[in-house]
């Protein structure tokens, strides 16, 4: 064998060296080939005050929601943000930094929760033999009630 | 924010910085909390992280018995040694069968973290209130006071002090009763009604309407990865 990389096209003679197309490290964990593709995390209630935190979105936009939410002509009493997994960070900075601009009249009452998430797997190559498959995983994510305390 | 630049050889990055730091700041910036980062790594090439410190701060749980234990989940903490080590504390060391969990093993335990460590605090949260069951839960959001020594590797001389405050989390697990007013409590066994009803919802939602409006959400975003994933596989 002239080439060591190829140790699939050794078993399968007939196949030409050149269009071998799994790696030897593919093969061993996938014989074929999937599309990764994350759904949307289920079922996301929504009242006019929650807000759902991204890492898309600027940090700033999303501070400025919230502060509109609480200040506005519609003025809310309470707001709830949450974030989900890498966003937690960015769902508590904006909890906090809410409650830095109001000078302490803000309170912040935080929950914590785990997100069931569902990946599907999509073989890339209709023609071989894989079934589509699904994968659940867990994810934490955060809750952050932000309120004006005893409400008149 | 607070700067101490030893070395003459960084003048540009003092000029840098303080202009970050002339900005009004009452309450941290968010660009500073993310910011002062990127920027001295890309201002100044060949300056690392010699250490980090945190400040200390009073334990935001007052009255609380003594005898708790104290889990400080680090960047680079391996959930499965933190997970271990509180498991076997909060179970007692005959392993927690029977009646002995209620006798031996700890009450309390409190978790924090602070910065990029917070997702892996709450992750652990959440592990051991689904392995143990029966737990309270009091979840408190604050800044924290981080002192970052930055070094050089080239000179080996200049060192500079960056202070920079970042989000910390701190939940506390109880296996005994806690005080239901408290802002972030949350009582034993809620997993996953959290997140489909909110707390404190007040008025129930159309079901109707909701699932309308999901079937909205999902199909945009997921045609738009299928483009952005469209090359990637599996590896």
């Amino acid at each position: 064998m002239a080439e060591p990389r190829s140790p699939v096209s050794a078993t399968v003679p007939q196949t030409p060296m050149g269009l071998a197309p799994p790696e030897g490290a593919v093969v061993e964990m996938d014989p074929v080939e999937y599309t990764l593709r994350k759904r949307l995390p289920r079922k996301l209630p929504k009242r006019r005050n929650d807000v759902y935190v991204n890492m898309k979105t600027d940090f700033k936009a999303q501070l400025a929601r919230c502060q509109k939410l609480l200040d506005g002509t519609a003025g809310h009493r309470e707001i709830c943000i949450h974030g989900l997994g890498l966003a937690i960070n960015r769902a508590i900075n904006i909890a906090l930094q809410l409650q830095a601009a109001s000078q302490g009249a803000l309170q912040l009452a935080a929950n914590t929760s785990t997100v069931e998430l569902v990946d599907d797997l999509e073989p890339e190559d209709p023609d071989e033999a894989g079934e589509p498959l699904t994968r659940t995983r867990n994810n934490s994510a955060i809750h952050i009630k932000v309120f004006y305390p005893n409400p008149q | 924010m607070e700067l101490n630049v030893t070395k003459d050889r960084c003048l540009a990055l003092t000029a840098q910085a303080e202009s970050t730091a002339a900005q009004p700041v009452s309450a941290p910036d968010p660009a500073l909390l993310t910011g002062p980062h990127a920027a001295l790594k890309l201002g100044l090439g060949g300056f690392k992280k010699v250490c980090r410190l945190e400040e200390d701060t009073p334990c935001p749980f007052p009255g609380l018995p003594s005898g708790f234990l104290e889990m400080r989940v680090k960047e680079g903490s391996k959930i499965r040694n933190l997970m271990g080590f509180a498991m076997a504390r909060m179970q007692g060391g005959g392993g927690g069968d029977g009646d002995g969990r209620q006798g031996s093993g700890l009450r309390q335990v409190v978790f924090t973290g602070s910065g990029r460590a917070v997702t892996k605090t709450i992750t652990c949260v959440e592990i051991m209130k689904r392995k143990m069951g029966g737990l309270h839960q009091v979840t408190k959001l604050r800044y924290k006071g981080v002192r970052e020594v930055w070094g050089s590797d080239e000179g080996g001389g200049s060192e500079m002090t960056v202070h920079r405050t970042v989000p910390s989390i701190s939940i506390l697990l109880s296996k005994d009763q806690l005080d239901p007013q408290e802002p972030g409590y949350q009582p034993p066994e809620t997993h996953g009604t959290l997140w489909e009803e909110g707390d404190g919802l007040e008025s129930p939602q159309d079901p109707g309407k909701r699932a309308l409006r999901l079937t909205d959400l999902s199909g945009q975003p997921q045609s738009k990865r299928v483009c952005l994933q469209g090359g990637s596989s599996v590896e």
